[in-house]
């Protein structure tokens, strides 16, 4: 009998493994299962990392990798020619030639991921969208099989279309305009930038996003980053267009404003 | 058989009259045998269509820029601005190159309601605590709280304004304060203050047909609330595709949809 419920209490507590110990940083994804804990993504979600103070340690909020990727001659002469109010060559923003910051442009994707507010996801059969905070714009991921679409000129956004392998939807964007930045930093792509995801919820409150870039013209070989992304059960989104200058403002000011 | 449908054209003339909208529809909202249960019936979702008889003339197919065929009641004010405004469309319209429409001028939001009129569809969805109306044009939204909070005033003036919800039955009824002062209400230049205040009776008829029937209030513009009626019928197969004002190609050809005869 005493053996017996031993046992009993002992798969309880295995039963019972926390998934989430760390509140402050977000979850190692090394130990992430291959797959995601469900198919249900959706939620208001918000890019999820440490708070450091240095510009350059918090790439994050400019670009998706901190190491330069590998730039073919035409992407070099691109990146050169771009003057940008982010990271460590940065300009000010009356100087900068970002498009976002010139005309409010569309951001693009994936670029419109660095912009520092959050994201919701919803599911309708057929369709997993993302929806943005920034400039309130959507990127619908097409799960209902079809294939990409020939017949549409470029888009700022990409033709989106997603399957599942197991828990993780993998996404694949084609067919992209040539005329916004890859990042907030000024890396270029060209239109035959090809951008793939692996987005899997490795918890109840954590989302990542493994992104690979590739795009012969601009890159001589693909390359990858992760964006994680946390919960925000109470949150909505708000509108914000890029138009309003005072927005555009305080953007700024939380960026550079000293981590809490 | 035939006093049936005297019967139904008669109630439907005299809801016509009632609504103010002078429309000859040929296609009715239907009465059709297939009523929604309560749950279906609360279930706005699906991408919509704005669903019209196709005229011909510009002045009869006055739901592509305005609410009402009729000119509502403006005060002084209201008459100012309306006269300011030069619009692409109706019958005082002006050449593109000569519009004051701030759209053309610098593909700003649409705002709300404004983005009812342009010609693309929009999908509803329901999400915990809101219905949100996701427009083609620009990928603008227009999110209805449903959770019960009630306006946020510590907002600044929005382009779509802050918009609340609540169910009267089958009607959701939305309730929209809070705009800025840099859209027109329509596309033809009707105006708007900031004291605009918008509410919103929408309701599925069918599963195929939504109808929003919506209230402009604002004193300071207009001498009274007036009130429009917007349908839309069902696209099942239907997604959103990209539609941003700085592509001047889908700009153009948007153009060239408009002005060409209806199918």
């Amino acid at each position: 009998m005493c053996k017996y419920q031993l046992v009993i209490a002992l798969t309880c507590a295995l039963c019972f493994s926390p998934a989430r110990a760390q509140d402050k940083k977000p979850p190692s994804t090394a130990n992430a299962p291959v797959s995601g804990q469900s198919r249900d993504l959706s939620g208001v979600w918000m890019l999820d990392r440490p708070r450091l103070i240095t510009v350059v340690a918090r790439y994050w909020t400019y670009e998706f990798n901190p190491q330069e990727p590998s730039m073919t001659a035409w992407g070099e002469a691109q990146y050169k020619l771009t003057k940008s109010s982010f990271g460590t060559r940065s300009y000010p923003v009356a100087e900068t030639n970002d498009p976002v910051f010139q005309a409010c442009t569309p951001p693009g994707f994936p670029r419109i991921f660095l912009h520092p507010l959050p994201m919701q996801i919803f599911q309708t059969p057929g369709e997993v969208t993302m929806l943005f905070e920034w400039d309130s714009v959507s990127h619908p991921i097409h799960t209902d099989g079809r294939p990409h679409d020939k017949t549409l000129g470029p888009l700022w956004m990409g033709d989106s279309i997603g399957h599942w392998e197991g828990n993780t939807l993998v996404a694949d964007t084609v067919n992209f305009n040539t005329k916004t930045w890859l990042d907030r930093i000024g890396h270029p792509h060209s239109e035959a930038l090809h951008v793939v995801e692996r987005i899997q919820r490795i918890d109840h409150d954590h989302l990542v996003d493994d992104i690979t870039i590739d795009d012969p013209k601009a890159y001589t070989k693909p390359w990858t980053g992760q964006l994680v992304f946390v919960l925000k059960p109470t949150w909505t989104l708000a509108e914000q267009f890029c138009e309003e200058q005072d927005t555009f403002g305080e953007i700024e000011n939380k960026e550079t404003a000293p981590a809490k | 058989m035939r006093k049936h449908h005297l019967i139904l054209a008669l109630v439907f003339a005299i809801v016509l009259s009632y609504s103010g909208t002078a429309v000859a529809q040929t296609k009715q909202p239907s009465e059709a045998p297939n009523v929604l249960s309560p749950d279906q019936a609360r279930d706005l979702s699906g991408v919509w269509m704005q669903d019209r008889p196709r005229m011909g003339t510009v002045l009869a197919r006055y739901w592509i820029y305005e609410l009402t065929q009729e000119e509502p009641p403006m005060t002084a004010w209201g008459e100012a601005q309306f006269k300011a405004a030069k619009s692409s469309y109706g019958t005082h319209s002006f050449p593109i190159a000569e519009t004051n429409d701030p759209i053309y001028r610098s593909c700003s939001p649409p705002g709300f309601p404004r983005a009812f009129f342009h010609a693309f569809p929009l999908q509803i969805v329901h999400v915990p605590g809101e219905v949100i109306m996701l427009f083609e044009w620009d990928s603008v939204r227009h999110q209805i709280f449903t959770d019960g909070r009630p306006h946020d005033t510590t907002l600044g003036p929005l382009w779509m304004g802050d918009s609340i919800g609540h169910w009267e039955g089958d009607t959701l009824v939305a309730d929209t304060v809070n705009f800025n002062t840099k859209t027109w209400l329509d596309r033809i230049g009707h105006p708007h203050s900031d004291a605009l205040h918008v509410v919103e009776r929408i309701h599925r008829t069918d599963h195929e047909h939504l109808v929003d029937e919506i209230t402009i209030d604002d004193p300071k513009a207009y001498t009274r609330p007036w009130t429009g009626r917007i349908y839309f019928v069902l696209k099942p197969k239907w997604t959103l595709a990209e539609e941003f004002c700085e592509d001047k190609e889908s700009f153009q050809s948007i153009e060239n949809q408009e002005t060409t005869p209806a199918k």
